[in-house]
């Protein structure tokens, strides 16, 4: 699977010896001719069946070829060379078949009569045997189990037709039915057993996996929570931030990150983190509502708006009297926007205390220095909102579809 | 003095939304399930019914289904523990009137209750926030009706004021018009969701699975 293999120049073989049954040759051809071992090993013993010359040309082969590993290759993926893999095997059985009627004649009789029979039954196997690179490719399995008994079956019948008379062969031929029938009958039911056991062995395994995964993630988040909640039960401030905070972990567990991109970073979640940070200082509720939101943010551009909000929110919970904060986002085109709001006792903005005006700086500070803008509006007993402003890359597209108007 | 039905299949639930409930609303009947809700409901015939999204033998929108194919006009309001998009969806197109989640406090259920009994569209922010996610994917081959796959400027200003937390009164304040108008609007944009063609609303909520 490296560069190398997938020059199209075509290379001597290397010896894999991580790979191999007797000396590697046959690992080795593979690699290079890009199927599976198996095909090239049985094209071996096919050989060695006319009068030994596979022997031969695998010692030669061994002899010669040099002890290397051409990378790393795992032992059944073959390496994609431009045909499709039933062309390869094509490609490998005429070969063979080339090699074996090349060297009929200089084999003795006895090893002549083998050939027949062997070439087919093994033929036959080898189709029977043989699996697509994926499960789609090539030939279905029964399609293929069919075809290599047909040529096994039929080439043997062929076979034997031409050594004996016909009669007999028919003969042999309906008793051989006979008999894989009559085994077929029987064994059928348990066959048919042990294939619907598999599948539901599969099933429930793969069911017993998720069930374990579940499990695992509620015994270390929801069970958890519910003994502290039960140790804290007379503390009713600290047992509402406890439900509140597994809350929020377990809907984002369900619900959260979006399976396709694992690492990318949504405004909503990213707010939602910021939140339940606040929440656990501070004791208070926090609700995030996010609109437009889109996963394709750089964490470098969101730094400085959450750390603003995340200033607004605690602003919002430490001095606003009220145990609710509202936060909003919305992205609209290549600007987000985020309004963190209380109903509290709120401040006259033209006349402020100074420690709320140091915050206040910090929050306006951050957000220019990022390029953005903030804004605060308050009236005594009415409450306050944060409103923070930021454009983002304007190449960036909203999730999933269109652009919000 | 408005008459409630409660249907929810945890019996603590119940108990709590009654208890937040007793003091201002007759409390006819409770339920747990779709079955036994559709029953009660066709029998007491109540102003309005709160109740759970998800039951043992179905969901609020079974509820509601069962209740118009049965006559009875009474007001849903959805109260639910989940505010995934494709619950909200699903029940509001379903016909309910408003959507709260079980976070909201006792005077909230109590507001809710009643401005829905009075006609009204309850938004959570949550909800509003989903309905301006919902119509700003613009997609003009479903427009079918486009008056009803748009919302009005003046519409989305609500929704997202609804969504920065805002009360109906502090709206009309703020955008200096009557209540009855932020009320208007609100109901407008409840029956687009409700009436509206586009199958991406389905989709995107079970797209998006959260809000």
């Amino acid at each position: 699977m490296t560069g190398a293999l997938h020059t199209s120049r075509w290379q001597l073989p290397r010896l894999d010896r991580r790979n191999r049954w007797i000396g590697g040759v046959a690992a080795a051809i593979a690699v290079e001719i890009g199927v599976q071992p198996i095909v090239i090993r049985v094209s071996f013993v096919v050989l060695t069946t006319v009068g030994g010359w596979g022997l031969v040309l695998y010692a030669i082969a061994w002899a010669t070829l040099a002890i290397g590993t051409p990378g790393p290759i795992s032992p059944y993926s073959p390496v994609p060379k431009g045909a499709s893999s039933t062309h390869r095997h094509v490609a490998v059985a005429m070969v063979v078949l080339g090699l074996v009627l090349g060297l009929l004649p200089f084999t003795s009789e006895f090893f002549r009569s083998l050939v027949w029979p062997v070439g087919f039954v093994l033929t036959g196997a080898l189709i029977a045997w043989s699996r697509g690179q994926r499960e789609q490719e090539g030939l279905s399995i029964v399609v293929r189990v069919v075809a290599g008994v047909v040529v096994a079956v039929g080439g043997l019948i062929a076979f034997a037709a031409l050594q004996f008379n016909l009669l007999d062969t028919l003969i042999a031929l309906v008793f051989g039915v006979a008999v894989v029938a009559g085994i077929s009958v029987v064994a059928a039911p348990s066959v048919v057993r042990m294939a619907q056991d598999l599948d539901g062995e599969r099933l429930e395994r793969i069911r017993s996996d998720e069930r374990a995964r579940i499990s695992a993630h509620l015994h270390d988040s929801v069970l958890q929570t519910l003994s502290l909640i039960q140790k804290n039960a007379d503390d009713s401030a600290r047992t509402v931030q406890l439900a509140r905070q597994q809350e929020r972990e377990l809907r984002n567990w369900l619900y959260g990150t979006s399976p396709d991109n694992p690492h990318a970073v949504r405004l909503g979640p990213a707010l939602e983190d910021v939140a339940t940070r606040v929440e656990r200082a501070q004791g208070v509720q926090i609700d995030v509502v996010a609109v437009g939101d889109t996963d394709d943010h750089e964490p470098g551009v969101l730094a400085p708006l959450l750390a603003a909000a995340g200033e607004a929110m605690t602003n919002a919970a430490v001095h606003s009297g009220v145990d609710r904060v509202d936060v909003f986002a919305e992205r609209r085109g290549d600007t987000i926007e985020v309004f963190i709001r209380d109903t509290g006792v709120g401040f006259d903005t033209t006349t402020v205390a100074t420690d709320r005006k140091g915050v206040a700086e910090s929050i306006h500070a951050r957000m220019r220095r990022a390029g953005g803008s903030a804004h605060i509006h308050s009236t005594p007993g009415e409450g306050t909102e944060v409103e923070l402003s930021i454009r983002v890359l304007a190449a960036a597209k909203p999730f999933p579809t269109g652009e919000p108007t | 003095m408005t008459r409630i039905v409660l249907v929810d299949d945890h019996a603590l639930v119940r108990a709590g939304v009654r208890a937040e409930l007793e003091d201002a609303f007759t409390i006819v009947g409770e339920a747990g399930s779709v079955a036994e809700a559709v029953t009660l409901i066709a029998r007491e015939k109540p102003d309005v019914v709160v109740c759970d999204v998800h039951l043992p033998d179905g969901t609020a929108a079974n509820v509601i289904a069962g209740c118009v194919d049965r006559g009875v006009n009474s007001v849903f309001l959805a109260l639910s523990v989940s505010d995934a998009a494709e619950d909200v969806i699903e029940v509001i197109r379903a016909g309910a009137r408003g959507y709260i989640t079980k976070a909201t406090d006792g005077p909230g259920l109590i507001d809710a209750v009643s401005r829905v009994s009075g006609g009204d569209a309850v938004f959570s922010p949550r909800l509003a926030g989903f309905v301006l996610d919902a119509f700003a994917t613009d997609l003009p081959e479903s427009s079918s009706d486009p008056e009803l796959d748009r919302l009005t400027n003046r519409e989305q200003e609500v929704m997202r004021l609804l969504a920065r937390g805002y009360a109906y009164k502090e709206i009309a304040r703020r955008l200096t018009i009557s209540i009855k108008t932020v009320e208007s609007h609100a109901g407008a944009v409840l029956r687009k969701l409700q009436l509206s063609n586009r199958n991406e609303l389905t989709r995107w909520a079970a797209d998006r699975r959260i809000l």
